[in-house]
């Protein structure tokens, strides 16, 4: 019995240390998350509210002595408003008073923050109700949708080329990734790599780097490729490419990061070894997930190669493109018709496919 | 002596202390089981034996040799020849009986060769006697999930009998299955026991299932060891001190 006191007493002690020291930790963090709101509320309200709107400034003003002055402003103003422990990031980080002080600040800051944002999101887009109303705009749009609803179908058979190729580029996109993407998504899962530091960095630094290709845009993976290896559909396919090894390893990854371990845990029990262990153990519980995943990114690139045949990927964009610098909006109507068709039906298609294979 | 554990440890990352100083031997041919409550270290204690987990301290001997701190190739060869059996049968639900079966042989195969799955006859009529140990033969060719749980446990067995195991170990092996099948899978380890002369060391819940299967029995309670003996010993006081208080033995046929 008095042993087991003894242990009680232990955990009691470590859970309060723990409490101590989240505690300390999350003032920490409060402190930085009230320098940042006293920062972005200072800069908001002088550059976007005042400035802009108030004094109407075409180009704004800049100087780092006056961002650095603020920013010294907001760290001192921050870190005290933060000991008080009745700011708003106190409340977020579970360290604030429980008191009326409190209460008041929060919903009078929240509301603040919230407004500035919002005005100046207003002042930024330059929202103008006027514009979208002004009659010659309104005489011009008209015009338009009424050659767009009226479609040229003389150039119906160039039209259907560019589109196939653009089909094809998708096409070929997706198949070449599968290889590199499978080899790249079992080093970034983290089941099979968080069990020594060599995988684990290997898997830190390739998820970074996927990170980072994802985050670019196919339509910028165009641009910079058609600089590379000149305007066309190689360029194209290049940059949906090099974007759907980086997205389409991330799910493969998660798939495998979802898999049962009952029975890589039973092929190791056998003595196999690593490659034997997620050849039959990891592969056929993933293979239909995968399959998925590349048949609707096949769906996902005929999308994406239309609108990087805008920036010189080839295909159905490029045409588009062309028509579109003509003013000939008939011919333009047709292409968004034959676009809008196509990507209904690899729509349809690929959730057949994927409705069929599970 | 087959295996020998010696004041094994294992304390996981989250400070649980599962197993505090275990310590028990086991004879050639025996069929020791392993009772407690969920949560009283036996599954640990299983995957300390042929290392699924580390353990943080202590012995584990099998077959004369220290295989605590074995690594590699050297930890493959081993447990190639420790079979084991789970709660969750853990088979490749996609595949064939047959190659489910064949998975068990990995350890020896080639890695080219067992990825592109293609075996020799040898590998296939061993894979089908094994699969005929356990009465299943005739599903060779079906998916593994089509079979129900105790078709598939038998799969499992079989898996593991592939190994040609010196040792088995069952992870509570008919916990997810109803009464009857507990009891006809129970019989296939019996019959490995007795004709193969495998070792089992079987984790079990139901105390009618260790007294009829079992040489030997161990109790864990919270990772300690509180009985060791003949299952015929346990009586209503020691059932009590195993489970608890208010457990109540029920019988299962």
């Amino acid at each position: 019995m008095s042993k087991q006191t003894a242990v009680e007493a232990q955990l009691k002690n470590l859970i309060e240390e723990n409490k101590k020291r989240e505690h300390k930790y999350g003032l920490y963090q409060a402190i930085l998350l009230d320098i940042f709101f006293v920062f972005y509320s200072i800069l908001v309200v002088q550059r976007a509210i005042y400035y802009k709107f108030f004094l109407d400034l075409r180009d704004l003003p800049f100087s780092w002595i006056q961002i650095i002055i603020v920013f010294f402003i907001s760290v001192i103003a921050g870190t005290l408003w933060a000991l008080t422990r009745t700011s708003l990031s106190c409340k977020l980080f579970g360290v604030a008073k429980d008191n009326k002080t409190t209460k008041w600040t929060i919903e009078l800051f929240g509301w603040f923050l919230f407004d500035i944002t919002f005005i100046a999101g207003w002042i930024v887009t330059k929202i103008s109700i006027v514009s979208l109303f002004s009659p010659d705009g309104l005489k011009g749009a008209g015009r338009l949708f009424s050659a767009l609803f009226h479609p040229q179908f003389g150039i119906f058979d160039d039209a259907l080329f560019a589109m196939i190729e653009t089909i094809y580029i998708a096409l070929v996109a997706t198949l070449i990734s599968i290889p590199p993407t499978l080899i790249i998504s079992f080093f970034t899962a983290r089941n099979l790599m968080r069990e020594n530091k060599v995988t684990f960095a290997i898997y830190y630094v390739l998820r970074i780097i996927l990170n980072f290709i994802r985050s670019i845009e196919p339509l910028i993976w165009a641009i910079i490729f058609s600089v590379w290896v000149g305007i066309g559909p190689f360029a194209g396919m290049i940059a949906l490419l090099v974007h759907t090894i980086a997205s389409n390893a991330k799910l493969y990854s998660e798939a495998i990061e979802s898999i049962e371990s009952g029975p890589m845990e039973a092929i190791s029990a056998t003595g196999a070894n690593k490659i034997q262990i997620v050849w039959h153990a990891v592969v056929p519980q993933i293979v239909l997930p995968f399959l998925s995943f590349t048949i609707y990114r096949w769906d996902i690139n005929v999308r994406m190669a239309t609108v990087i045949g805008l920036v010189g990927g080839g295909g159905i964009g490029t045409m588009l493109m062309q028509y579109q610098g003509l003013a000939r909006w008939r011919e333009v109507g047709l292409i968004i018709l034959m676009i809008a068709f196509v990507v209904w039906i690899m729509d349809y298609i690929s959730a057949k496919i994927r409705e069929a294979i599970y | 002596m087959l295996l020998k554990v010696q004041n094994l440890h294992k304390i996981y990352k989250s400070g649980t202390h599962a197993l505090k100083g275990v310590s028990f031997e086991v004879e050639e041919g025996e069929f020791l089981v392993v009772i407690g409550l969920s949560g009283s270290g036996k599954s640990t204690l299983l995957r300390c034996i042929n290392r699924l987990i580390e353990p943080t301290s202590g012995l584990v001997e099998f077959n004369g040799k220290d295989i605590t701190h074995i690594n590699g190739e050297e930890l493959r060869k081993v447990k190639m020849q420790i079979g084991m059996v789970f709660q969750q049968f853990n088979l490749i639900k996609r595949k064939s009986v047959l190659s489910n079966v064949i998975s068990g042989k990995l350890g020896s195969l080639k890695t080219f060769e067992s990825i592109l799955e293609k075996y020799n006859d040898k590998v296939y009529n061993e894979a089908y006697r094994c699969l005929e140990t356990v009465g299943i033969s005739d599903k060779a060719k079906v998916r593994a999930d089509a079979l129900s749980g105790g078709q598939q446990q038998r799969v499992a067995i079989a898996r593991s009998l592939m190994q040609n195991p010196k040792l088995l170990l069952a992870d509570e092996p008919v916990a997810s299955l109803d009464p009857a099948t507990s009891n006809s899978v129970m019989q296939y380890f019996e019959k490995i026991n007795k004709e193969l002369g495998t070792t089992v060391i079987c984790n079990l819940h139901f105390l009618s299932l260790v007294r009829r299967y079992a040489t030997r029995v161990i109790a864990l309670r919270a990772g300690e060891v509180i009985y060791e003996g003949s299952p015929r010993d346990i009586d209503e006081n020691w059932f009590k001190t195993i489970y608890g208080e208010e457990a109540e033995e029920v019988e299962i046929r």
